[in-house]
């Protein structure tokens, strides 16, 4: 199968302070189109980190992030954005849904940041019946109008998964998902995670603690003092 | 196209927009009522100060005027840039009216009223001459032209009807009327109810009186008349041009014909001898029209030195009303020979022999196309250099200095008086309305900074930085069209209707005064907003929010969207 992410040789360092610490010291990692990933690692390993640069949202210090043949890493910041913005899906521990706008809204953004603006002249929604098919399958079909504070935290991750996916992206980052959830809804997300890849054919890279989750992956590597090594 | 959506999401859920909104709407309709008003103002200055006088006026520095202005006037004429011409003398003396037992000191003009009026509207500031026929349908409101006299006295029998209707019910209310005892804010609001009920009263019989008046007039055309307008109607009605001679009525004053002043005069409508009521209105006193008047003059001889006063009988027969406070306040017109021989400069004999030429102090100009001031100054220079061409002909003209002005230039002090006063009060207010910038950044600084994890998650679904800023940009722009489109449309309801707040609720509900007629010139509260003005301020606070919105756009655009996410 062909490689749809390269991370070849990633350095990151931060400065915090007058010392500057290297959190990813040449980590690579290929990851095959339709692929799982699981990525484990202590706390503050890097983890998040490398999916930031991965989705093309942090640049590293050296080396290439090549996304089907295509150094992402040294690609121009405009289209690393529209990059970003049709090929790539984030999911977030925390959520991160917009509080003023409502589920359907939420979901829609990606595919409104993709049309062009004439598009809001003819009040045309593209992607609404996508997303709208994709709540209803997660169990939110009447949830659509609602603001996500007045959601548990299973259904904003699932809002915030059909928001990641309205724009069909080829990869997933999903960042510790369960992270803030109790262990039954973690798993109803996984659930939802799992089985919309098999219909919607996208790579995963997914980042947990929890090595129950890990083991549904095809594929599990550790990041370990700034390098990844299989686990 | 998110970023609009975005934008009219973050204006309609977020609360502290009010503020701004609110802020750029007082300014703006704040802004556009002071500077419409100040406008209307100046305008209403500068169209009386150029009615007041020939559109180019010809004065000699000396008080004793200058010589051969007949000739100047004839060799004017053939100029083509002028319409028409009329000498003035202008001099000082002291009014006097033995019936009311007062004096005063006043500018005495002494005119050709026939050739003024052709110059300037002294013809039209006439009351009796020429606006009593229609006082009280001045502006004609109702009437559709082409008309005939007999719908003419039609309506105006109506609007007797409704004005002695108006008129009665008011009397009556004024009638039922108790004294008010007590003290306290509630006998305080009784009596400021009884106020206006007696001012309605008056007003009501004030305006009956001047509709009675008119219809007086419109029932001596002949009814089967047809009238094609303003203009003509008052031609019909008014048929002789403006005269100093009195009607033949002005002789019930006198007990007989030998006891009546053998000329007549105008008074400045301010002189002191009416009195105005709170809308403004002039009220009459029945015996001031054809009651005598004593001028007294000072002549200044050749050599200015004084002469001894000169004093004549006149008999008032009419009022002018210029709209310019100064002149109708201070000013007699009398006819020209008469003011001539008064101040010494008609023709005269030397006792060296030979003759001494009549003399004048203005010749007043009238010149075609005069709405257009370039116009006017390319007269100007043309008769400059006629009067230069003609007092090279006539050297005892030269010592006169005479000085050749535009109505613009005779009256710049003023008029450049009220106009600065106006820009200096809207720079002001405009500064004032900085704050309005300072509003918006400041709270637009708040929203983002609350805002910094929704740029991280705008950022991670594919926003570029110009799209997070344009968001922001896009907000400001809403925010301020928000609070223009609200202030625009207040400040412009509350100009149209300006005399109506005035005078319906402020005074009749609240008893404030703050246009006093009794004292301004003109009665009216200017109520017009041109389009420009609205316009112009409308930009400005859209540029306001613009300026307001950018510096946090950019702070918003620039956010590094990893930290941004990290938020929490
Ligand atoms: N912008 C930054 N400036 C300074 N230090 C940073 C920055 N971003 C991350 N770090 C540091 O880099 C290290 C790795 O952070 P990262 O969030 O990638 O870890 P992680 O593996 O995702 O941890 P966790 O499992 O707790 O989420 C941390 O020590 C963090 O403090
Ligand atoms: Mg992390």
């Amino acid at each position: 199968m062909a490689n749809l992410l390269e991370l070849v040789d990633i350095q990151k360092s931060f400065r915090m302070g007058n010392a500057v610490v290297q959190i990813l010291a040449g980590a690579s990692l290929t990851i095959a189109e339709g692929e799982f990933v699981a990525l484990v690692g202590a706390s503050g390993s890097g983890k998040s980190t490398l999916l930031h640069i991965a989705g093309t949202l942090d640049r590293p210090d050296s080396g290439a992030v090549i996304f089907k043949g295509q150094d992402m890493a040294r690609a121009g910041r405009f289209e690393r954005h529209r990059f970003r913005n049709a090929n790539i899906g984030f999911v977030f521990q925390l959520y991160h849904l917009l509080p003023e706008l409502n589920v359907l809204e939420n979901t829609l953004l990606p595919a409104m940041v993709a049309a062009p603006w004439y598009k809001a002249l003819i009040r045309a929604r593209p992607g609404k019946a996508l997303a709208v098919q994709m709540l209803e399958e997660m169990g939110l079909g009447g949830r659509l109008k609602h603001r996500p504070n007045e959601l548990s935290g299973g259904e904003r991750q699932r809002a915030a998964i059909a928001r990641a996916l309205v724009n069909t992206p080829s990869l997933l980052l999903a960042d510790e998902p369960t992270g803030n959830l109790d262990p039954r809804t973690g798993q109803s997300i996984i659930d939802v995670l799992v089985r919309r890849r098999q219909q919607g054919a996208y790579t995963m890279l997914l980042v947990t603690h929890d090595t129950a989750i890990a083991k549904l992956a095809d594929r599990v590597v550790r990041l370990e003092d700034g390098k990844i090594t299989a686990a | 196209m998110y970023k609009l959506f975005l934008c009219f999401r973050y204006l309609t859920r977020k609360g502290i927009v009010i503020f701004p909104v609110l802020a750029v709407w007082l300014c703006v309709s704040m802004l556009i009522v002071v500077y419409s008003i100040m406008t209307g103002f100046v305008d209403r200055v500068r169209d009386a100060g150029k009615e007041l006088m020939g559109d180019v006026v010809i004065q000699s520095t000396l008080a004793s005027g200058f010589p051969h202005y007949h000739g100047l006037q004839k060799s004017l004429a053939h100029l083509p840039c002028v319409a028409a011409t009329a000498p003035l003398i202008s001099t000082y003396g002291i009014m006097n009216l033995p019936e009311y037992q007062t004096s005063a000191e006043v500018q005495v003009l002494g005119i050709k009223p026939a050739e003024q009026s052709r110059v300037s509207s002294f013809g039209k500031s006439l009351f009796w001459q020429y606006r009593a026929p229609l006082d009280a349908a001045n502006d004609l409101g109702g009437v559709r032209f082409p008309t005939t006299a007999a719908k003419l006295i039609a309506w105006g029998r109506t609007r007797l009807d409704a004005a002695l209707k108006t008129y009665q019910q008011h009397q009556q209310a004024v009638s039922k009327l108790k004294p008010i005892k007590g003290h306290g804010w509630i006998a305080d609001i009784q009596r400021h109810w009884q106020v206006i009920k007696r001012e309605d009263y008056r007003q009501a019989q004030y305006h009956m009186d001047r509709v009675y008046r008119d219809l007086r007039f419109v029932e001596k055309l002949p009814p089967g008349m047809s009238i094609q307008s303003d203009a003509q109607l008052r031609a019909v009605l008014i048929p002789r041009a403006p005269t100093f001679k009195p009607p033949a009525v002005a002789l019930t004053h006198y007990p007989s014909a030998a006891a009546a002043p053998k000329n007549g005069c105008v008074v400045g409508i301010d002189i002191g001898l009416y009195s105005r009521d709170r809308f403004g209105h002039y009220h009459r006193p029945p015996g001031v029209r054809f009651s005598p008047v004593i001028l007294t003059v000072v002549p200044i001889t050749l050599k200015s030195t004084l002469a001894s006063p000169q004093s004549r009988r006149f008999e008032i027969i009419d009022d002018s009303r210029t709209k310019v406070f100064t002149v109708d306040r201070h000013t007699v017109y009398a006819p020209f020979h008469v003011v001539q021989k008064m101040a010494f400069m008609q023709q005269q004999d030397l006792l060296s022999g030979g003759v001494r030429p009549a003399r004048c102090s203005e010749i007043e100009i009238r010149v075609h196309h005069d709405q257009n001031q370039a116009a006017v100054n390319r007269a100007r220079d043309q008769i400059a250099a006629a009067v230069r061409r003609f007092t090279l002909n006539h050297p005892a003209m030269e010592i006169s200095g005479l000085s050749v002005m535009t109505w613009l230039q005779e009256q710049s002090q003023f008029i450049a008086a009220v106009d600065k006063e106006r820009d200096l009060i809207t720079f002001l207010l405009g500064m004032m309305s900085m704050v309005v910038i300072i509003v918006i950044f400041l709270i637009f600084f708040m929203i983002v900074r609350d805002k910094t994890r929704d740029i991280g998650i705008i950022k991670a679904i594919g926003g570029s930085e110009m799209g997070v800023g344009s968001i922001f940009v896009l907000y400001g722009l809403l925010i301020s069209g928000a609070g223009t489109l609200l202030g625009v449309v207040t400040g412009t309801l509350f100009v149209i209707h300006d005399n109506w707040i005035h005078d319906d609720i402020l005074w009749r509900i609240f008893g404030i005064t703050i246009w006093n007629r009794r004292v301004y010139i003109f009665s009216r509260i200017p109520d017009q907003v041109s389009p420009h003005t609205v316009l112009v301020i409308a930009g400005l606070a859209i540029l306001a929010g613009l300026l307001g919105a950018i510096v946090p756009a950019m702070i918003a655009a620039s956010r590094d969207p990893v930290h941004a996410l990290r938020y929490e």
